[in-house]
């Protein structure tokens, strides 16, 4: 078993905001206790695992019993990576070289400090190869890059056998096929895990070809269905004889029988690969492979579980000792924020009773509640989809949220409305629409989201 | 909101799982260069655990 990340396991983005560091850190550090707890056996380093800095990330590397891998972070001044850049691991009884490429970006993201640097893979990757040569039976690469570049190394590099990348968009992504490197990838958030069973000729390190007995079958079937076509001609007896009159069907009989012998001499010489295939099988190399989705209906792992909980714990208390702070801070002072052009759901009733009473029937009405069953509700991260206020609140403004501006309520579907509880009739409120709804149900987050049907399940406004 | 997944939590229970079937199919010693491996792999977890609620 060879468990392996290709990176951005950390962090979402690449900076962090300053006030949700501290929970997304800890965070950070529960993802590492839960690999260690999984014996992964290799981690690639992306632009976002550096969100929390360099000296952040060498720190967590002391407490990780992987290796976090990058051959092309390296030291500015002498040029030496940062961290290994590739690890021998043994498995299956053979020697597996893992190598580790960073995707560059904007330099920006390292400081003068860092004394650190992203160089391009085409600096690195042929003398890493060059150093592993013959040391090990099969080489995978964890790369960060995106699928375009990643293809140009298998091109340029076919000793490297299987490529598992990271930061494409499109998700789980099949093994794809290039010069003699595989390439896949699985979706993001850990929401399914790549399972690839190989089975490897470490001496001809070859993958075998596939597709090539579709294609048998297909010429066989091909040929079946014309020799059917040409008997109904010869039902009349000989057709030379029986169409002599008749040139445009001769002539059809006639093509239809120099197809057949093209497809019969395709089909031999097929034939004849496919033999060759089967005698020297023992020689190839073959793999197959599966999504398997982390779905709600498979049991949790009890040793994961509690790392989980202890981390989703420590996040909430670092929220909640914030907001202790914050109020201690503000004590006497009127709060500053965007949040007071909020009215609060309540504020709706007195015009509103009909439309306040069916929100009061939905998931939005008991998001905020959501949260604190599960001791979530100081957390940052999950905070701004389950209260009413604008995107633009900080961390701490969010966490210090008035009670009454809890829940998703009618002014995350109608923006502020403390204006219109005032003057009803010069302040309008505005409608929903898909890009309101989206702010929150993204593909990251809920992606079966419907708005039509999301729309008419609510409909305030129509009852 | 609706998530289908329970993300990271699952991954050991997965890999322990699938890792003893893979196991017991496959033969203790492996002779010459013929090797049978089973790579686990994820990308882009991006700091997630669970969803949120």
């Amino acid at each position: 078993m060879l468990p392996l990340d290709s990176g951005a396991l950390l962090f979402k983005d690449e900076k962090l905001p300053p006030d949700q560091r501290e929970q997304l850190t800890v965070t950070a550090q529960g993802i590492v206790t839960a690999y260690n707890k999984m014996s992964f056996a290799g981690v690639g380093i992306a632009r976002q695992d550096l969100a929390a800095g360099l000296p952040f990330l060498l720190a967590l590397q002391k407490k990780a019993s992987f290796p976090w891998l990058s051959a092309n972070l390296l030291s500015r001044t002498d040029r030496k990576p940062w961290f290994k850049p590739h690890t021998l691991l043994t498995t299956g009884g053979m020697r597996i070289a893992v190598i580790g490429l960073t995707a560059q970006g904007a330099d920006s993201l390292l400081t003068d400090k860092d004394n650190a640097v992203i160089t391009p893979w085409e600096e690195v990757l042929p003398q890493e190869l060059a150093q592993l040569r013959g040391r090990a039976g099969m080489t995978i690469l964890l790369s960060s890059y995106p699928s375009a570049i990643n293809k140009k190394i298998a091109e340029t590099h076919p000793e490297i056998h299987l490529i598992l990348q990271g930061g494409d968009s499109r998700g789980n992504m099949p093994p794809e096929w290039v010069n003699n490197t595989l390439i896949t990838q699985v979706e993001p958030q850990g929401k399914s895990v790549g399972i690839l069973e190989v089975h490897w000729n470490a001496e001809s390190k070859k993958w075998e070809e596939t597709g090539s007995e579709n294609l048998l079958t297909d010429k066989k079937n091909e040929l079946d269905r014309l020799g059917w076509q040409i008997n109904r001609y010869r039902r009349q007896g000989d057709p030379t004889q029986a169409f002599k009159d008749q040139p445009q069907v001769l002539e059809a009989y006639n093509d239809m029988l120099a197809k057949r012998r093209l497809l019969e001499e395709e089909i031999l010489r097929l034939t004849a690969e496919q033999n060759a295939r089967d005698a020297n099988r023992s020689r190839s190399s073959s793999y197959s492979f599966q999504f398997e989705t982390m779905r709600k209906d498979l049991p949790d792992n009890p040793s994961v579980r509690a790392i989980v909980d202890a981390t989703t714990s420590e996040v909430n208390r670092i929220g909640k000792a914030a907001v202790k702070a914050r109020i201690s801070e503000s004590t006497g002072r009127k709060q500053e924020g965007t949040s007071e052009k909020y009215a609060g759901s309540t504020a709706c009733t007195s015009c509103h009773a009909p439309q306040f009473a069916k929100w009061r029937t939905t998931q939005h009405a008991t998001a905020y509640d959501t949260l604190e069953a599960k001791e979530q509700q100081f957390n940052v991260q999950c905070l701004p989809c389950h209260i009413t206020g604008p995107a633009a609140q900080t961390g701490q403004e969010m966490l210090a949220l008035a009670h009454d501006l809890r829940q998703v309520g009618c002014e995350s579907c109608h923006g502020p409305a403390q204006a219109h509880t005032l003057q009803p009739a010069a302040a309008k409120v505005g409608q929903p629409t898909m890009a309101t709804c989206q702010r929150c149900h993204t593909g990251d987050h809920d992606d079966r989201f419907n708005f039509s049907e999301a729309l008419s399940r609510l409909r305030c406004g129509a009852d | 909101m609706n998530k289908p997944t329970t993300f990271l939590l699952l991954f050991l229970l997965t890999l322990l799982g699938i890792t003893v079937s893979a196991s017991e199919a496959a033969p203790k010693q492996q002779a010459g260069t013929q090797h049978d491996v089973t790579i686990f792999f994820a990308n882009d977890v991006r700091g997630e655990t669970e969803p949120c609620g």
